[in-house]
């Protein structure tokens, strides 16, 4: 078996067996390189009720170069466009062969609750935010209860 | 890469003793390892602190000896004379373009590298650094890769703050010799996720380790992408660099990869030393130094001659482009690209109306001429007003002085200036055929002198003057084109006026003495013909140098103003 399949395995193995709290990444079917992705939103950010599929693809020469990582999910986030693809800087020139699926995950949830609006890929969303906060934050909450699963959590049971 | 040293005494492998003016013993060593460079025995480290940035690299190449050298640092600069800078450039053409021994106004110093030359000078600097730094040769290498090659402001910073010059490069003052271990049980590489005794891995300052193959696999490709010395540790967020050493111990088994990891460390080395460039020619490998700041570029033109035989300004990589300014020449070519093709054809086929200037084609029909812009009505004949010529029908054989004067007058600025654009292209343009005839001539001038030795059993050497004044021609002929890109820009005064005096000299020169090489065998005799041409083309080549070493002074000394 190959260095790589290997590698690949294992994380999976790893995913399965000690899964990053609010995310699931599972292979689809019988492509080991392609996993289908469910992620909460953050806590403390304007996606907090969601749950978002996103799509993670390994490329052949994983790990060496990055995975192709993009939202199902409609978004209103200043660094994601609307296909979904993502502006990070571990998904392109920051990559390193050391990172793996689960960190890539976890980066990605930590964008979505610190939204970078000087480095946009959706303009539109960054200029909004930067003029007015309150209003692209409220957006973004709107765009999460209109696109995103709904999210049952303990606390916000409670509160209702 | 032999063809470089192939007429120079850097072949032997043999040390002279050189007595230099103040008497001090120099050495010239000379092998192909430091691409013999004349070196003072007493290359202390500390006249290369006296010196500023990549010119450290410079002197210590030079034969200037050891007391002198505090001066030479001093006037560093373009202008300087230094002439064993280019003491092994014998290549005759450098020579006809006035870089040889005697150095003529508008020629600058330039030094030609082939690969190993580079790779000689980088070790060089390394040795020298060395001493000063007191650290490891790799780490030595990789700061100064990391400074640019600035020896200067590296040795600044690092006596300043060692551990902070290092660290900033990712670098530590006592790094452990990179090697590959294994027999580590509690191993585990990172990437492919694979543990045991038997692995077998590397780690940088660092301490990140991952297994052979992965980190081979990881720099081969950063290889393959054009990376040299700026590959850093794989671990996420790692600033550590990873040196020669370590890249030759992962790809010791990679011949293929370690060769292009080279090319890549020397391309690396000219592309970030702005004091080195490599030389335009298709499939040349030769790099040229040369010391002309690009401040000084809006008055000198630093023409350079590669041993692959090309000249090409270090400036903008344009080939040879004396007398004209880079800047001059790069605005002219883009001129050039916009207008040329539409200007001709506007001038063959259009005029402008005299009221509203728009550019009017005439397609079929009358001279009575209506313009669809300001419906103004005007005999395209004589360009006056249509009302002017009342009855009697584009009749315009009367030459009314007044309204054909006005209307004249009025042909607008534009086109006056399309005139005046198209005055200097076209000697341009002609002088640039001309150049491309001169290889053709040059295939001419052969079988003439083939002609020669046969019916008049000269010998080869007899004959060369033929292909002499070819070369000589090219050569002026580029001149010449640029001259009008110069005078296109240049304000009318007296001082174009003399200007344009040495150019018509020369043009006249250079005319008839390509008249008398084309026809050289005709009723004269080869003797007469033979001293005519020589005549001629040293008379050609006085003229040339004349103009060159007065434009290049005009353009130090301000002496022309120039068109924004």
């Amino acid at each position: 078996m190959s260095m790589v399949s290997k590698r690949i395995l294992k994380e999976v193995d790893r995913l399965r067996q000690d899964p990053v709290p609010g995310i699931v990444a599972e292979p689809i079917e019988d492509n080991i390189r392609y996993f289908s992705v469910r992620m909460n939103g953050p806590n403390d950010s304007p996606y907090a009720d969601g749950c978002f599929t996103l799509e993670l693809y390994l490329p052949d020469e994983y790990p060496m170069l990055p995975p192709k990582v993009r939202f199902l999910t409609k978004m209103y986030h200043p660094n994601i466009d609307k296909l979904g693809r993502i502006c990070l800087d571990i998904l392109k020139d920051k990559w390193s062969p050391a990172l793996q699926i689960r960190t890539v995950l976890l980066s990605i949830q930590a964008l979505l609750s610190a939204p970078n609006p000087d480095d946009p890929l959706a303009n539109d969303v960054a200029e909004q935010w930067k003029t007015d906060e309150r209003k692209a934050i409220e957006t973004a909450v709107k765009w999460t209860a209109l696109y995103a699963e709904r999210v049952v959590r303990n606390d916000v049971a409670k509160r209702e | 890469m032999s063809d470089c040293h192939s007429d120079s005494y850097m072949d032997e492998d043999y040390e002279e003793f050189v007595y230099s003016e103040d008497e001090s013993v120099v050495s010239i060593s000379s092998d192909s390892s430091n691409h013999g460079q004349v070196r003072t025995r007493a290359a202390a480290a500390a006249a290369a602190l006296a010196t500023n940035g990549g010119a450290a690299a410079l002197q210590s190449q030079s034969s200037v000896p050891a007391q002198s050298q505090t001066q030479y640092s001093a006037d560093l600069g373009y202008d300087d004379e230094d002439d064993d800078f280019f003491g092994d450039d014998d290549n005759d053409f450098a020579r006809a373009i006035g870089t040889g021994p005697i150095k003529k106004a508008w020629a600058v110093d330039f030094k030609v590298y082939d690969p190993d030359g580079l790779r000689a000078t980088q070790n060089g600097t390394v040795d020298r650094m060395m001493p000063l730094l007191a650290i490891s040769r790799d780490t030595t290498t990789l700061l100064l890769r990391c400074y640019l090659w600035r020896e200067e402001s590296l040795v600044e910073d690092f006596i300043a703050d060692p551990e902070r010059t290092l660290a900033k490069s990712g670098l530590s003052a006592h790094p452990i010799a990179p090697r590959i271990e294994s027999g580590n049980e509690a191993f585990t590489c990172e990437i492919c996720f694979t543990s045991g005794v038997d692995e077998q891995y590397l780690g940088l300052t660092c301490g990140h380790c991952f297994c052979t193959d992965c980190y081979a696999t990881y720099a081969t490709g950063k290889i393959r992408e054009g990376e040299s010395w700026r590959i850093r540790c794989p671990a996420p967020k790692c600033k550590a660099l990873l040196g020669e050493e370590s890249a030759r111990l992962l790809l010791a088994e990679h011949k293929d990869v370690l060769g292009r990891y080279e090319d890549n460390l020397t391309r690396s080395f000219v592309n970030d030393l702005d004091s080195f460039t490599w030389c335009p020619a298709p499939n040349c490998q030769y790099a040229v130094e040369c010391l002309v700041p690009r401040s000084a570029m809006m008055t000198v033109i630093p023409t350079v001659n590669c041993k692959c035989g090309k000249a090409f300004c270090f400036g903008c990589k344009v080939d040879d482009h004396m007398p004209a300014p880079c800047y001059l020449v790069d605005k002219w070519l883009r001129k050039c690209k916009d207008d040329s093709e539409t200007a001709h054809w506007l001038k063959a086929n259009t005029k402008e109306c005299t009221k509203c200037k728009s550019t009017i084609e005439k397609n079929g029909g009358c001279n009575h001429m209506t313009c669809r812009e300001c419906q103004y009505h005007f005999c395209w004949v004589c360009m006056g007003p249509w009302n002017e010529h009342g009855q009697q029908f584009y009749n315009c054989n009367r030459f009314n002085e007044d309204s054909s004067k006005n209307s004249r007058d009025s042909v607008s600025n534009s086109r006056a200036l399309l005139e005046r654009y198209l005055h200097y292209y076209t000697r341009y343009n002609n002088h640039e055929q001309s150049v491309k005839l001169a290889r053709k001539l040059l295939a001419t001038t052969e079988k003439n002198m083939e002609q020669m030795q046969r019916e008049m059993t000269l010998s080869w050497i007899e004959v060369q003057f033929l292909s002499d004044a070819v070369d000589v021609l090219s050569v002026c002929r580029t001149t010449l084109k640029w001259s009008y890109v110069l005078a296109y820009y240049m304000m009318s005064d007296n001082q174009k006026i003399i200007f344009e005096n040495n150019q018509s000299d020369l043009e006249m020169a250079t005319e008839q003495l390509n008249e008398l090489v084309e026809n050289p065998i005709g009723q004269m005799s080869i003797e007469d013909i033979k001293r005519k041409i020589i005549d001629k083309s040293t008379y050609v080549k006085s003229r040339w140098e004349t103009l060159l070493s007065d434009t290049s002074l005009g353009l130090q000394e301000n002496r022309w103003q120039f068109e924004d």
